[in-house]
């Protein structure tokens, strides 16, 4: 490949700039204000420029037929069209390019209509001035372009998914039936993940179990490489080959290449210190999980009995592990506190608070939260069940946090708060058991996330790239995430993540081989030096290295932002089609002072 | 008028939101001073000190880098900027070139009025500056 | 004289090119997939181009919408259709059959070069629906200054057929004549993304929405604050005042079993947040007030958001507000019913008070037509199997996308889009070789 460049440039020297400059009337959009001819007179002065013409609608099939006439007829080599925006019409004429037979890499737009014409009104001379410097600047940058190609790796028809729970299974199935090849990696020694501890899910009421087997048999039904107790010792390689080692139960390694990954780690439940509401201290204090867990299996009856007692009073506490203010709840290991919302608790609770009260009809239930979120569809249900079933709210602020105080003889505890609901009253909840709430936190996927530079937010979950923008990828091109690895969800939320991962993995893979856009750093290996500047202003890993005493560039890594070229001493890193010397080019000609274009050599 | 259009002011823009913003200010066929000339690129990261101080020394009165701000899609390259335009100012300062006439700021894709503001500001500057300069030398 | 009917073929069929539609779209063309992309209105990017800032991250909303915009405008596999009408979906031995009916802008598109002429010379000014309202277009406009395509739309009720139009186009493109093009399309799937409305601002009379000037809808407020909104700043309808106490009422169309709406519409607390934040932006010295039942900041970054909202001094009140009537000045006053503090019952005067309005589906199967889909009871589009394949409707090979199937941000709706693209390119290839 490095040789193929190599004779490029060579047949590049040798070959002669003939530059055909074409300017747009746009049906005097542009020409009422800007001196179309004068411009083309002033461009047809320029060395490199061959051809120059002028044309009322350029982007018209006859305005293309005239670029693709001189291309062919005429040797044109380069072209420059002083038009509209480039947003509008560059992939015209670059298309217009390649049916001529040339490179469309070779083209350059010129923007005289929102940037020239549509705001200068009334100042047609200096309006027309900038166009020619425009223009002139246009023809300096693609004097000095090489023929670019797309750059193109090998796509491996396979994924790497790791974590089996519903969002792992869901993406596994969904990337499966694309005719992508999908092994499922799981820790654990079985499918299914967070889902295995649920009884019945909201707002369905299905049996949690039921929607594990389902995935399960689809999963089993496909041709899907399951692995379970098995971890991921090593991912190398980038976007469409990765190598992936997988460390099984034997600590022997097996080896899997696979051209995207996906993340389905999923969370683990926040784990409250010992004494947090007097959690650890008095079996009386569950957390949400232990409680359903709990209750799962327990007959319908008109009494409760736990550790041999009757429960009369139960109190719910929410957001314990979540909504934390920094100097008001104890940080977590890392001193951040958790300040973010777990999303599914208010409901989950809701939801555990109805199933109670179906087993427990004789229950008094108190629920202590700061704002009931029961958003998604059917979830405002449950929180109107429980209100007419006579449960009690209470509304806790982060300045009257509920005070556990275990009873004189032992058995039960109050809860001491200021409800707001009733102008701040102090109120004492009798409790003969509690159940907390808590929240999500991510697991710990620490291993990978330093391995392969995982970005993380500041609450600890992987960060994609843009809410909106890429909300299932990671900045690591090739790597997705679905699921609780990227934030509280609940099933229905992580089933869409998965299916939306599964769309960008497919997109990815679709055919054999990855195009992307040439526009990324290349090295002049002859010009480096070897100083390794650059280096350090790089912030994707393995897209700038040093090998043979010189820089190279990943082009599958690169994302061509270039940071390294602005430190390079003897620019011998640019960005393929904006190289400095083609700036430069471009500010000697918006600075001349006369309108003959400068005869700068290309 | 005449003043401004004797001025070259160089706007930098990145093609993900400044100059998509230019085109909106456009497509709402505002008015500004012909004396503007804009290049886009990925990101203005890419331009070392030098290629600022060039710019100056072939007659370019003003230089407003429009960035991406927070929109920035490159992993670091708005801190890296912002440090590089610091220095710039050092050189600027150093070569007795007014700080004034560098600006570094953030244009989204529908900020006509700051996109607007940002150019009347530089053109006093620059007016401003040619004063100065004049005053020392009378 | 009517043209003949025009067929067209596609893999999927997009009903919908709002962000749901339009990440639908792109996910599966560029998986290859042929995508015929249906939009009714004259500029495709649907609610969330008419947006000013997005929670959580306050990117503008046009920086986030119109790449994807663009994108789908020059694609190769999607063939676009704006300004036009799905009449009719029907499924017969395995494809789908859509009626279509392509509305006249009154100029020919392949000639118009969208420089606006034709809406410089127009003397009718009409109100501007993109600004809700609140500002003003020509009878021949194009829909806002960043729509694609960049193509007017001449209004022929209003229209005085004077020509000064016909006479300022240069390329002639303009056609009083122009009938409906009517299209015949066959597609094997279809993903409908048909978004949502809000709720009646008129629908809740104790509020007085429809009469009060100074209370606005949310949508409006967008406007208002938007870079390139109809007054340039924001000021109130009534006298253009430059508002000092702002107030929003939550839950104004939402978790109201009167309004037959009892479901939470999971946006409002946050767009009122936002909106707050972005009004204590642009006027330091306003008292902002949002008056609540439940703050539901459930989404990724959203609580954190709502706390520096709170750090930035907008006050939040746990209340109900009972009634809203005005002064004499247009001055809103509400009824304030606080439910922490003091429960007596108060009246409170703003400037400009925003009722947070909910979603209500835009296309309801049993009242429009088009396609037979089962409808929830919140008469929002059903999901046959909500917790593992959430875009699955009630008919085979017809998938939903975004808030058609209930009340979602951009950030799920978008998630939604894929995982609905995924499903779709999904069962055409199980419907290969069949």
């Amino acid at each position: 490949m490095e040789e193929e460049k190599n004779t490029q440039s060579e047949e590049n020297e040798s070959e002669e700039i003939r530059v055909g400059v074409y300017v747009c009337h746009c049906g005097g959009n542009i020409s009422d204000v800007v001196d179309t001819k004068a411009v083309v007179e002033a461009l047809k002065k320029n060395p490199n420029v061959k051809i120059a013409k002028d044309f009322v609608f350029m982007c018209s099939d006859p305005g293309q037929k005239l670029i693709i006439d001189d291309i062919i007829e005429n040797n044109i080599n380069r072209i420059v069209v002083s038009a509209c925006s480039p947003t509008l019409h560059e992939t015209t004429f670059r298309k217009a390019l390649t049916r001529a037979g040339l490179n469309p890499y070779l083209y350059e737009h010129v923007n005289i209509r929102e940037q020239d014409s549509w705001v200068h009104k009334g100042e047609n001379e200096a309006a027309t001035a900038k166009a020619i410097r425009l223009t002139a600047a246009g023809v300096e940058k693609i004097a000095r372009q090489d023929p670019l190609e797309p750059i193109v790796v090998n796509a491996e028809g396979h994924v790497v998914v790791i974590g089996g729970g519903v969002a792992g299974m869901r993406a596994a199935l969904a990337l499966i039936k694309r005719g992508l090849g999908v092994t499922l990696i799981e820790k654990g020694d079985r499918l299914g993940g967070r889902a295995l501890e649920l009884d019945r899910v909201y707002p369905t009421e299905e049996k949690a179990s039921d929607i594990v087997s389902q995935l399960e048999n689809a999963v089993r039904a496909e041709k899907i490489d399951v692995r379970l107790n098995c971890e991921i010792e090593l991912i190398e390689g980038f976007v469409g080959n990765f190598d992936v080692q997988i460390r099984g139960k034997d600590s022997k390694i097996d080896k899997v290449r696979a051209g995207a990954i996906v993340l389905a780690t999923g969370f683990d439940h926040y784990q409250p210190y010992e004494g947090e509401f007097g959690y650890g201290k008095s079996p009386i204090v569950v957390t949400l999980p232990e409680f359903n867990k709990l209750i799962a299996d327990m007959p319908q009856s008109d009494k409760f009995t736990y550790k041999g007692k009757d429960i009369k009073n139960l109190a719910f506490i929410h957001c314990v592990g979540s909504r934390q203010m920094e100097g008001v709840h104890q940080p977590q290991a890392d001193g951040r506190v958790n300040d973010y919302c777990s999303r599914v608790c208010c409901t989950a609770t809701l939801h555990t608070i109805n199933k109670t009260l179906d087993k427990f009809p004789n229950l008094n239930i108190f629920d202590l939260y700061k704002d009931i979120r029961t958003y998604g569809h059917g979830h405002e249900d449950y929180y109107e069940k429980a209100s007419k079933r006579g449960v009690t709210f209470f509304r806790y602020t982060d300045d009257s946090i509920p005070e556990y105080a275990p009873s004189s003889n032992g058995s039960g505890a109050t809860l001491t708060m200021k409800d707001v609901l009733t102008w701040n009253e102090e109120v004492s909840i009798p409790a003969d058991m509690i159940v907390l709430a808590t929240g999500m936190v991510p697991r710990d996927i620490s291993n990978l996330v330093g391995m392969l530079k995982l970005p993380t937010g500041t609450d600890r979950f992987l960060q994609e790239v843009h809410p909106k923008l890429r909300p299932v990828e990671l900045a690591n091109n090739g790597i997705m995430i679905a699921g609780t690895c990227q934030g509280p969800m609940d099933i229905t939320e992580s089933c869409a993540a998965a299916g939306a991962s599964a769309a960008k993995v497919s997109i990815l893979l679709s055919k054999k081989t990855i195009e992307m856009d040439p526009y990324v750093a290349r090295v002049d290996e002859a010009k480096c030096d070897g100083c390794k500047l650059c280096l350090a202003e790089c912030e994707y890993k393995g897209a700038l290295f040093m090998a043979e005493s010189y820089a190279h560039v990943n082009p599958a890594l690169c994302v061509g932002c270039g940071a390294c070229v602005a430190v390079c001493p003897p620019r011998a890193i640019n960005i393929a089609g904006w190289t400095l010397d083609q700036f430069d080019g471009m500010i000697d000609a918006i600075s001349m002072e006369e309108l003959e274009p400068a005869t700068v050599p290309a | 008028m005449g003043d401004h259009n004797n001025m070259k002011i160089l706007l930098i823009t990145t093609m993900i939101s400044s100059y998509p913003g230019a085109n909106t200010v456009g497509q709402a066929h505002l008015h500004y001073s012909p004396g503007t000339y804009i290049i886009r690129v990925p990101d203005p990261v890419v331009f070392p000190e030098s290629f600022y101080m060039r710019c100056y020394e072939k007659g370019i009165d003003g230089i407003i880098i429009m960035s991406s701000g927070s929109d920035c899609p490159y992993e670091g390259a708005y801190r890296r900027l912002s440090e590089r335009v610091a220095r710039v100012y050092v050189q600027m300062k150093e070569n007795g070139i007014d700080p004034s006439r560098l600006k570094l700021t953030t244009i989204c894709t529908v900020c006509k009025a700051a996109f607007l503001k940002e150019i009347n500001e530089m053109q006093k500057n620059i007016l401003q500056a040619r004063a100065d300069k004049e005053g020392v030398a009378a | 004289m009517s043209a003949a009917t025009i067929q067209k073929k596609a893999d999927v069929l997009v009903v919908g090119a709002g962000i749901a539609g339009l990440q639908a779209s792109l996910d599966l063309a560029d998986q290859g997939k042929q995508i015929l992309l249906v939009e009714s209105q004259p500029s495709i990017g649907g609610r969330m181009i008419n947006l000013s800032k997005v929670f959580p991250t306050l990117d503008c909303a046009s920086c986030i919408t119109t790449p994807r915009m663009a994108s789908v405008a020059h694609h190769p596999s999607i063939d676009l259709l704006t300004y036009t009408e799905v009449n009719k979906i029907e499924r017969t031995n395995g494809k789908f059959h859509a009626s279509i009916t392509k509305k006249p802008r009154y100029l020919d598109e392949t000639a118009c070069i969208g420089c606006k002429r034709c809406e410089e010379a127009c003397t009718t000014f009409l109100p501007d629906e993109y600004d809700h309202s609140l500002g003003a277009k020509k009878a021949i406009s194009i829909a806002f200054t960043n729509a694609i395509p960049q193509y007017p739309v001449l209004d022929m009720d209003e229209c005085l057929l004077c020509g000064a139009c016909a006479k300022a186009c240069p390329t002639q493109c303009i056609n009083f004549m122009q009938e409906p093009q009517e299209i015949e399309a066959e597609a094997g799937a279809v993903i409908m993304a048909t978004g949502y409305n809000l709720t009646e601002i008129s629908a809740k009379k104790q509020y007085g929405g429809d009469i009060y000037p100074n209370v606005i809808s949310p949508l409006q407020m967008e406007r208002l604050l938007a870079p390139h909104g109809p007054y340039g700043g924001v000021m109130r309808p009534s006298d253009g005042k430059i508002p000092d106490s702002i107030a929003f009422v939550q839950c104004a169309g939402s978790r109201d079993k009167s309004l037959g709406v009892p479901y939470c519409s999971r946006v409002c607390c946050m767009y009122a947040i936002k909106q707050a934040m972005l009004l204590s932006g642009s006027l330091p010295i306003a008292d902002i007030t949002i008056y609540y039942m439940d703050i539901r900041a459930f989404g990724k970054g959203y609580e954190q958001f709502y706390q520096n909202a709170k750090a930035m001094g907008i006050q939040f009140v746990k209340a109900k507000v009972g009634r809203i009537s005005e002064d004499e000045n247009h001055n809103p006053i509400l009824r304030v019913e606080r439910q922490e503090d003091c429960s007596q019952p108060e009246e409170v005067t703003h400037d400009l008070v925003v009722l947070s309005l909910g979603m209500v589906p835009a296309w309801i199967p049993d009242r429009d037509g088009i396609i037979p889909l089962e409808i929830g009871e919140d008469r929002f589009v059903r999901s046959v199997n909500e917790k593992i394949t959430p875009s699955l409707t009630s008919m085979e090979g017809v998938f939903a996308a975004g808030t058609m199937t209930g009340p979602k941000d951009i950030v799920d709706t978008i998630v939604e889009a894929g995982a609905a693209a995924t499903e779709a390119a999904n069962y055409l290839r199980s419907q290969e070789g069949r």
